[in-house]
């Protein structure tokens, strides 16, 4: 077929036309459909919504379920098939578009005679000289610029200061004055060696010397119910485990792992008309540690730039017996280290074994106190390196205090006695810094201290810190705890897993899950159920022994509290202030609900037939 | 017909542009329990004779682009040359590999000793230089998808007065100077990221990048090719070897009959006209000593802001943002929303590593910045030195470091033999 020039151009013009309006009318196409999915957003379907808005009435109509389901595919598929459209519509505009051009350029091609471009009137010595300016003037603009915003910059890595700054700080600028322990010699010899009438003296004279050199706990008020007595040595007796059972010595109650030993507790109240309210005070300072209990007495910490101070209430009326400050403590950092607010400088929940009270701040700064607020002994841990704040709470067993001290220069687990702060034994760990706390676990008729961090799960010999069994299965950054029970270790953190790990002559991982993980609150082993909180609101119950999901529950707000067991209930408080009490059992069944009326990350403490709750300002006590 | 085309080429790039809003994603469903989530799955490499196979269609395209510029003198062969190309490298390859990304690959190599340079990348940014070192830039007129694809909608180019091209032809060197820092930091690789016509040749541009391209295409209408002749950083190179290129191509194939029809031809003002020394020998000669004085100058100011520059220029390093961000806003590290956050958290590292690691990085920006800088002040220089000599040329030349070797003005030439 012989075309001539004419045919040639007639037949390219014809294409250019013809692939103009193909991409004309796919673009209008194009557009109405995005103008569709726009106007009409699948995900703020009427419909859809209220059948949700129904279920919320209805949660267990399996129909209505059902229709949800039913219409959320039809939604997701209508969507999808306008995505495959437009998808479609912009390789067809693509191809319109190229044959356009194609044969617009094959037609000018066709064309006989040249096409001149504009031109523009040229003078080569003129426009070399115009150039030279022109490229000057940019030169040096660009050079300018470069230093101007080179100058106005904001270095922010240079205003970065590393957490710790005292580990190797002198602390000259500081006034400091020693505190000696009540006796040079340990003070588990001198109870095995002296008689209780000696004891006395001996504390009494302790007692005068730690008056000479520190200044007394600053009494708010003098008690009237109980004199003070002179500080009693920090473990002149070690509580049996009745008495541990019957009080509420640490974070997570007696053994730190989530059960209370309690009975009768308290289910509801209500804050706005007091009803089952007993008292509430407002905590001179702010601390995100739960509070603990021995008799009518209970202990928080709290803290800020200006101070850290130990805080003792009557727990029967909320009356301020007494504060003490945590200052003057050798090694105590000069500079406070960077913590983030919602961790603070009094996250770790204090520790007492009845004759004195132990508080731990972010600071490293560890004070042991007797019942009256009097000083025993106090030194500094090292200034831990923590990007939010050390949190590690701790715990007693006999006459050791049992700290947990993972930061980012190293992590170990140690022991200081009560008596005197002297170190018992101390434990380098193969893990990263974390921010759970010891827990206490019997197995097989011996006591353990579990911990958990990353990638560590592991079992301490309390009496000497030797490791008895270590896991490698956790990772990320571990706030929660460990929970146990039967003999099974159960660990969790966000992002990583929920590991069972049955202990025996060797541990074993017996089941593992991921579908809901903590990131703070601690799991709750108990009955044969795990009870788990997550930080965003949903709490689930397993069967402790195969990791099978009983039930879940979904609340607005998240969860940072590690939940308690008391009384056949779990009490979980969430971030809303929340407090959620659930019965223990296969099907979720709630008791009760009610709300403090401010945030809280602080569990719920159980002792004198009473439950004491923190919020983040006030300190509440429920019961009738 | 050229109106209604300009028109109808505006309203259906801008009416392109639109449906890329529609873009928006659609969350996860949340699925009942007994759903497995699905393995992720990652794309299996390119076979290896996949690989030579664009390799020897590198070295056939340009082959024949060259043959078609410097033998048969031919500008439509050059043309549909550059279509094969766009359609093979372009829409079929989805522009990648590419000379243009191939000087990050290279770089990387020579800072990085863990990184393993392909094959493929060292051939497509040897072989169309070592070409260009003979015959010009062949590559440009019809291997380049970038470059054809401008090409092929320079419907009504318009010539640009000398002194801008010169300013914004300084724009290659910064984006060339900042490309090789981003890629020797391990930081970034630039090019692709800002490459304006991938997203089209893929079909899946974000609407940034489709207007970006549809820009460059717009006003690809009336100025030549602007992404080849103002930000191709390869381009930079390719200058440089075609400068000393032999057997470049000549607008007349014999003598010039200064008949002045090229003049008019080049879109991209690569033909230098005939002409004569002005002014007194001795002021020239005066000028062109001072401003070779100046160079060192300006290599030490560029320097200087160069350095300055690179807390700002270190920000576009992850770990370094990410350094700057956990710092200036702690709180970012609960975040889980912030997936770089996360990360890091779970990492394990300290926030003192973080920041260490970022102050190293900062402190290769610094020295490179020095580097990045001076070289910018050595090209100003230098370029101030070029326009202040004076030679006298009798016949219309191509400007054998801009000129694409497109055949435009061979055309043009009445002289055919």
């Amino acid at each position: 077929m012989n075309l001539t020039l004419k045919d040639k151009m007639s037949l390219a013009r014809g294409l250019a036309w013809f692939a103009a309006l193909f991409s004309l009318i796919v673009s209008v196409m194009l557009i109405a459909n995005y103008l569709q999915l726009k106007s009409v957003d699948p995900l703020e379907s009427p419909a859809l919504q209220s059948l949700v808005e129904r279920l919320h009435d209805n949660p267990n109509d399996e129909v209505l379920k059902e229709n949800i389901r039913s219409l959320d595919l039809l939604i997701r598929k209508a969507y999808f098939t306008s995505q495959w459209q437009i998808r479609t519509g912009a390789y067809l505009l693509i191809f319109g578009l190229l044959l356009f051009v194609l044969a617009v350029r094959y037609l000018k091609s066709l064309r006989p005679g040249l096409e001149e471009m504009e031109s523009i009137e040229k003078d080569a010595f003129l426009d070399k000289q115009l150039a030279r300016k022109w490229l000057v003037y940019s030169g040096m603009g660009l050079f300018i610029l470069a230093l101007g915003a080179g100058f106005l910059s904001n270095n922010v890595l240079d205003s970065y200061e590393p957490a710790v700054v005292a580990e190797t700080q002198s602390p000259s600028d500081v006034e400091v004055i020693e505190v000696l322990p009540v006796a040079e010699k340990p003070a588990e010899v001198a109870v095995e060696n002296t008689s209780p009438e000696d004891l006395n003296t001996k504390e009494q004279a302790a007692s005068e010397d730690i008056q000479k050199t520190e200044p007394a706990a600053e009494k708010v008020d003098e008690p009237k119910t109980e004199p003070v007595k002179a500080p009693a040595k920090a473990n002149a007796a070690i509580p049996s485990q009745e008495q541990w059972r019957a009080n509420y010595p640490f974070f997570r109650g007696p053994q730190a792992d989530g059960i209370a030993f309690k009975a009768n507790t308290p289910e509801q109240f209500d804050i706005a008309s007091g009803n089952g309210v007993l008292w509430q005070v407002k905590i001179p300072k702010h601390g995100y540690n739960s509070p603990i209990v021995w008799n009518d007495k209970l202990f928080v910490s709290g803290a800020d730039n200006e101070a850290r101070e130990v805080y003792c209430y009557q727990a029967s009326t909320g009356e301020l017996l007494w504060q003490a400050k945590a200052d003057q403590i050798p090694g105590s950092p000069a500079k406070l280290p960077k913590v983030t607010e919602d961790t603070g400088l009094a996250a770790p929940t204090m520790a007492t074994n009845g004759a004195a009270v132990f508080a731990l701040f972010g600071t490293g700064d560890l004070l042991a106190l007797d019942f009256s607020g009097k000083r025993l002994w106090a030194k500094n841990l090292g200034v831990p390196d923590n990007h939010y704040g050390h949190s590690s709470s701790l715990i007693i067993y006999k006459d050791k205090l049992i700290i947990q001290y993972d930061t980012n220069r190293g992590a170990k687990v140690m022991a200081l006695a009560t008596a005197d702060g002297s170190s018992q034994w101390e434990t380098e760990r193969d893990a990263r810094i974390s921010w759970a706390s010891p827990v206490l676990a019997e197995v097989n008729g011996k006591m353990q201290v579990v911990l958990t961090g990353e990638p560590l799960v592991a079992g301490y010999d309390p009496e000497t810190g030797e490791e008895l069994w270590k896991m490698d299965v956790m990772m990320g950054e571990v706030g929660p705890s460990v929970g146990y029970a039967d003999g099974v270790v159960y660990a969790a953190n966000e992002y990583a897993t929920l590991a069972a790990i049955k202990l025996g002559e060797t541990a074993e991982l017996i089941w593992e899950d991921s579908e809901y993980l903590p990131e703070v609150a601690s799991p709750l082993a108990v009955d044969g159920f795990l009870i788990i909180a997550t930080s965003y609101g949903v709490v689930a119950c397993y069967d402790a022994k195969d990791g099978t999901k009983y039930w879940e529950q979904e609340y607005g707000d998240g969860i940072y509290a590690s939940p308690v067991y008391a009384d056949g209930k779990v009490y979980v408080m969430d971030m809303g202030g929340n407090l959620h009490v659930i019965k223990l059992g296969k099907e979720f069944q709630l008791v009760a609900e009610s709300s403090l009326g401010e945030k809280s990350v602080c569990s719920p403490v159980f002792a004198n037939g009473k439950m004491y709750l923190r919020g983040f300002d006030q300190l509440y006590c429920i019961g009738k | 017909m050229n109106r209604i085309s300009k028109i109808l080429f505006t309203l259906t790039a801008l009416l392109l542009s639109l449906p890329a809003w529609a873009q928006q994603r659609f969350p996860k469903p949340e699925f009942e329990t007994g759903y497995l989530q699905p393995i992720t799955l990652q794309a299996a490499p390119r076979a290896l004779f996949l690989e030579y196979l664009d390799v020897f269609m590198l070295i056939a395209t340009l082959a024949i682009a060259t043959w078609f510029v410097v033998k048969k003198r031919s500008r439509r062969g050059v043309m549909w040359t550059s279509v094969f190309a766009l359609l093979y490298f372009g829409f079929f390859r989805e522009g990648c590999i590419c000379a243009i990304g191939s000087i990050q690959n290279i770089t990387l190599a020579l800072f990085d000793p863990a990184y393993v340079l392909p094959f493929t990348a060292l051939a497509f940014f040897v072989i169309p230089l070592v070409v260009t070192l003979f015959y010009g830039r062949t590559f440009c007129a019809g291997v380049c998808p970038l470059g054809a694809i401008q090409d092929l909608v320079a419907f009504r180019p318009i010539e640009i007065p000398k002194w801008l091209q010169k300013v914004l032809g300084m724009i290659p060197y910064l984006y060339l100077a900042l490309a090789v820092l981003y890629a020797a930091t391990k930081s970034e690789f630039l090019i692709c990221r800002y490459d304006p016509f991938v997203g089209l040749f893929r079909f899946d541009a974000e609407f940034q990048m489709l207007l970006l391209g549809g820009l460059f295409l717009l006003v690809g209408i009336f100025v030549a090719r602007p992404y080849c002749r103002f930000f191709c950083p390869y381009g930079v190179l390719l200058g440089w070897m075609s400068a000393f290129s032999t057997k470049h191509m000549k607008i007349t194939p014999s003598n010039c009959i200064q008949c002045k029809l090229c003049a008019n031809s080049c879109p991209f003002g690569a033909i230098d006209e005939p002409v004569e020394e002005q002014g007194s020998r001795r002021s020239n000669v005066q000028r062109l000593m001072t401003y070779l004085i100046f160079i060192p100058l300006w290599i030490g100011i560029g320097g200087l802001a160069g350095s300055m520059l690179h807390v700002p220029l270190a920000k576009f390093n992850k770990t370094v943002y990410l350094a700057e961000q956990l710092v200036a806003h702690p709180e970012l590290k609960q975040d889980t929303e912030h997936i770089d956050a996360r990360a890091f958290m779970q990492s394990g590292k300290s926030m003192d590593q973080l920041v260490t690691e970022a102050k190293e990085i900062r402190s290769q920006f610094y020295w490179g910045g020095w580097i990045l800088g001076g070289f910018m002040g050595l090209v100003v220089g230098l370029t101030l030195l070029k326009l202040a000599s004076h030679r006298t040329r009798n016949d219309y030349e191509p400007d054998k470091t801009n000129c694409l070797s497109c055949g435009r003005c061979m055309d043009y030439c009445p002289v055919k033999k």
